[in-house]
């Protein structure tokens, strides 16, 4: 359990807009165990969603060096990183990013595509992920058809349908109402506990982040506090 | 690798722009293969000539005769084996836009010259018998309902019938060519009863447009040409001789610049419809792009994503084309029943034709997708799921 | 009524990449027609243009043009005589002319095939009998020499048309002395000497017999009387007449594919112009929502998306007319089955031809805006402003 699923040396990461150089992450050093569920806070422009885009491979930092499951993202060209991302990682947003002419199982389907698996065990599998959240009934509804917690739901089945080690979630409640957005919550902390899965989940809502195991707390690019919650459980 | 299913999603969540853009290539399309299929249609007779058939003209006119008496001369040139005029006649039945080519000719001889007539109603030996008798291509027949045995008047433009207003013709056979050397809207009639007819007001027997040449099996086509040429150096009436080929090309020659100008007209057609695409396309990116972020996010590669949209592209142009090219060939039975098929007789959507608009069809999504494709494979899916919503 | 049409206006240019494809999609549309109705235009004015009406041809009974009439010599000689009608000129003698109408193979110019260019027999009232007739290089043929002129539009077109060239009729040589311009198909055709072409082509008759009538005389009793003459039955037509039966069998192919290609594209153009204002639409309908909630009527709304697509159609057909504007004057030639000879003309982009081109295009937005504009009038406000 003490293996490092991500860890950060000096990751330096600047924005230009209108002209202005803008440091968003400034010299990054962090580690985060396998296994564990994170949470990451901090004021808004302290660099959390950008943090979490470079742990998934969607954008890169111009410094310093991230290993994230093993692989040093930075030697990996796009297409490498396409398939590792396919394979190692799980995204769940804020606005639940499905495709609106898919079904909620087609959605979840969706990354099951660049398995190598056929039509009959895709399905097999889209449809497991749904009943882990509990909307195996919603399998044939379009994302406009569900609620907001459910169409969230339906997101997180597709970010665990190709069973990543690593789920990112981008304020995953940030969208949703009090009760749906702890049934969200439960379901990760499900996930984190019965799958073991890897969480790093950037809120501001310092009631979501009481759920992870441990508390990251970024401020201007810099690592802050770490608090480590012994009462983390279902 | 990429789901078929969500690009027809895709297309079927925007019903009207779909339909509207496939309409447009439908309609497009449709032109393109009509445009060449009249430029077929003019250039058919050359396709249907015979490497054993030259034809003798004057040198100097298309208006000009050439006397009788060549007939025989020509018939001993070695390699020659057959001989038959033809005279063009210029009739039209009842009213002049009821116009067709009619020719006189020598019956015999000119089933020895163009073995490809067949007669598919009537008898050949009823018109030989007859010598007001004459055999008309199955589509004047159809066209005018003309059945074998009726009488047609016909009003010569050029020559005044010996007396009263019309010539009159009976209906020996009808005929329908194998190739495309003989135009299926033709009457040829007795050169006895149009020889007698013009006699008495020219004072003198008429002479003919044109000798088609049969050539013996083996003979030296460039040897008899120049022989045939050189025979009538001096005149009386100098003489052309030409492939059947080169003297078919005649007619396209004539026609001048009106092949080019309808290939410029189907250029445009093309240009109008691909912009059409183009920008079909471009609105399906737009509505599109938080999509490909998405896709992107979960794993789909750059070329994964540029080939969804290309896809879509091709989707839409080529259900449109080939419902085009089928609308042409389907209207071809319609067409060829109306005025235009009058005019161009030879008008047919070819195999060539059917694949080339399939072909341009496929080109134009290539074309429509590549902007959409290259700015989903570039696209940060980052931006994409910031900007959008 | 209050129409934000100031706002279409911009809108119209802030999406631009939509706008530009369909301005030059109905562009390529409008010029396409717009040249090929300029050609149209071009050919019917050949025939058109110059016709004087008490000029008049003679032709043998059920001819249609000059090439498939014709008149042994000595009765063209008597109808002449023998008919009052006919002017007299300077000399008192009737001003009228027999003339030969026949073609010549000639290589196009560019090694572009062969052709028949006309070439015609005149004597000397031919001239006076034309309108505009002038030489403007070289001179005049002399009667009774074996030496032709050429119209203006041969000489670059035809091979062998120039000056001091030398044209083999059969077996006799004509040289080319001059370079002639008038009005009508002329400029297309050789003239030479009516006796010696006759003699070279060995054509022993008249093809046509062109006269100038005395001023009153009523043209359709004179018609009459020459068409049941006893002794010398055959047909009168006026120049002008003349001139539009001549324009019959290419006039309406040309018609024809016309109206084929203007509804044909003219549909495709509309499926653009519908598409682009259907994305306009949707990509404006939280802005229609304030617009109605504002106060705007939704026929207002209809009012204003209707003006769109007609402004985006009108911009089309101007995109259109630019680019066909370099066709202007471009010569080109064909066939013209009802003479069976070469005809030169060119494009004209004359104002009919221009205003058709607008209306067309105006046409394509209306069409096109039509079904758009009258669904964003039928949006609901409190529905169109919940939609981002």
């Amino acid at each position: 359990m003490n293996d490092a699923m991500i860890r950060a040396r000096g990751v330096r990461k600047t924005y230009t807009r209108a002209g202005e150089t803008l440091t968003v992450l400034d010299g990054l050093d962090l580690e985060m165990e396998e296994g564990h569920f994170y949470a990451l806070m901090g004021p808004s422009g302290s660099g959390k969603t950008t943090l979490l885009n470079l742990v998934g491979g969607l954008d890169a930092a111009d410094e310093g060096e991230l290993l994230v499951a093993g692989e040093s993202l930075a030697d990996l060209s796009g297409g490498e990183l396409a398939a590792w991302r396919a394979a190692n990682v799980g995204f769940v947003f804020q606005a639940f990013n499905l495709i609106p002419v898919l079904t909620a199982v087609e959605n979840v389907e969706l990354p099951l595509l660049l398995s190598p698996l056929g039509r009959a065990q895709r399905r097999e599998h889209a449809m497991y992920a749904l009943k882990l959240v509990g909307l195996e009934d919603r399998a044939k509804h379009r994302p406009q058809q569900l609620s907001g917690g459910q169409e969230q739901r339906v997101a997180i089945a597709r970010a665990i349908a190709t069973d990543p080690k690593l789920i990112l979630a981008d304020e995953p409640t940030g969208d949703l109402d009090r009760k749906s957005a702890e049934q969200v919550l439960d379901l990760l902390v499900r996930l984190n506990g019965e799958l073991k899965k890897t969480i790093l989940m950037v809120t501001h809502d310092p009631h979501a982040a009481e759920r992870a195991q441990r508390i990251v707390h970024l401020d201007k690019g810099q690592l802050g506090r770490v608090e480590t919650r012994a009462a983390a459980a279902t | 690798m990429i789901s078929f299913k969500l690009v027809r999603r895709n297309l079927l969540k925007h019903k009207m722009r779909s339909a509207l853009t496939i309409a447009s290539m439908v309609v497009g399309i449709f032109l393109l293969c009509v445009l060449r299929s009249l430029v077929v249609a003019i250039e058919s007779g050359v396709q249907g000539s015979k490497r054993d058939r030259l034809v003798v003209q004057s040198a100097v006119s298309l208006f000009v005769s050439l006397p009788l008496n060549y007939q025989a001369k020509m018939e001993q040139v070695p390699g020659v084996a057959k001989i038959v005029k033809w005279q063009w006649f210029g009739a039209y039945w009842q009213e002049p836009r009821n116009f067709f080519a009619n020719f006189a000719t020598d019956p015999d001889a000119l089933f020895d010259v163009f073995p490809e007539i067949e007669i598919v109603e009537g008898s050949v030996d009823d018109w030989r018998k007859d010598r007001r008798g004459c055999i008309v291509g199955d589509k004047i027949a159809e066209e005018y309902h003309w059945k074998v045995g009726q009488t047609i008047p016909l009003i010569s433009t050029i020559f005044p019938p010996p007396q009263g207003e019309t010539w009159e013709f009976h209906v020996s056979a009808i005929y329908r060519p194998k190739s495309t050397a003989i135009d299926r809207r033709t009457m040829f009639f007795q050169w006895e009863y149009f020889e007698k007819g013009v006699e008495p007001l020219y004072g003198e027997s008429p002479g003919t447009g044109t000798y088609f040449l049969r050539l013996a099996p083996g003979a030296d086509q460039n040897e008899v040409m120049r022989r045939i040429e050189a025979m009538y150096e001096n005149g009386p009436q100098r003489v052309t001789c030409s492939t059947e080929a080169a003297f078919q090309m005649q007619f396209v020659t004539m026609m001048g610049n009106i092949p080019t100008l309808m290939m410029s007209i189907g250029t445009g057609v093309l240009v109008a419809i691909a912009l059409a695409c183009v920008n079909t396309m471009l609105m399906a990116f737009r509505d599109q792009a938080h999509d490909v972020g998405i896709m992107k996010a979960l794993g789909f590669t750059d070329g994964g994503v540029g080939a969804y949209m290309l896809g879509q592209s091709l989707f839409l142009c080529l259900l449109g084309g080939l419902l085009g090219v089928a609308l042409a060939k389907g209207s071809q039975p319609f067409l060829m029943m109306s005025r235009m098929g009058a005019m161009f007789p030879g008008y047919d959507v070819t195999t060539r034709t059917m694949v080339i608009a399939a072909s341009l069809s496929a080109a134009i999504g290539l074309v429509a997708g590549f902007v959409p494709a290259l700015a989903a494979r570039r696209m940060r899916s980052v931006d994409a799921l910031r900007s959008v919503e | 009524m209050l129409v934000p049409l100031a706002y279409n206006f911009r809108s119209i240019f802030v999406r631009r990449s939509a706008t530009i494809l369909t301005l030059l999609g109905i562009g390529a549309t409008v010029t396409v027609l717009t040249g090929f109705f300029a050609l149209s235009a071009g050919f019917r004015a050949v025939y058109t243009q110059g016709g004087r009406s008490d000029v008049v041809y003679f032709l043998r009974a059920g001819a249609t043009s000059e090439g498939q009439s014709s008149f042994p010599r000595e009765r063209a000689d008597r109808l002449v005589k023998s008919t009052p009608e006919i002017a007299p000129d300077a000399k008192g003698a009737p001003l009228a002319a027999m003339e030969i109408y026949n073609a010549v193979r000639r290589q196009k110019a560019r090694g572009a095939g062969e052709t028949n260019v006309p070439i015609r027999g005149v004597q000397p009232a031919s001239f006076e009998l034309r309108e505009n007739f002038r030489v403007v290089a070289g001179r005049a043929f002399k009667f009774g020499s074996d030496e032709v002129m050429v119209g203006t539009k041969l000489v670059d077109r035809i091979q062998g048309c120039g000056l001091d060239d030398v044209i083999l009729l059969n077996t006799t040589p004509f040289r080319v002395v001059g370079v002639f311009e008038s009005a009508g198909a002329a400029p297309s055709e050789i003239w030479g000497d009516y006796e010696r072409i006759g003699v070279a082509l060995a054509v022993p008759w008249a093809n046509s017999i062109l006269a100038r009538l005395k001023p009153g005389v009523n043209m359709e009793a004179f018609a009459r009387r020459i068409k049941d003459d006893k002794e010398n039955p055959c047909k009168v037509m006026t120049e002008p007449e003349y001139l539009e039966a001549q324009t019959n069998a290419l006039g309406t192919m040309l018609a024809m594919v016309g109206v084929i290609l203007g509804v044909v594209m003219g549909v495709a153009a509309i499926f653009t112009a519908m598409n682009t204002m259907l994305a306009a639409l949707a990509a404006r309908t939280h802005e229609i929502g304030i617009l109605l909630s504002v106060g705007f009527r939704p026929f207002a709304i209809f009012v204003s998306f209707l003006f769109e697509a007609l402004l985006l159609g009108l911009l089309g057909g101007a995109i259109g007319c630019l680019l066909a504007l370099p066709l202007n004057g471009i010569e080109t030639g064909t066939t013209n089955w009802d003479t069976f000879t070469e005809i030169a003309f060119s494009f004209r982009l004359t104002p009919q031809v221009l205003v058709t081109a607008v209306i067309f295009s105006l046409a394509l937005g209306l069409f096109g805006g039509a079904i758009p504009a009258f669904r964003a009038a039928r949006l609901a406000p409190t529905e169109a402003l919940r939609r981002r």
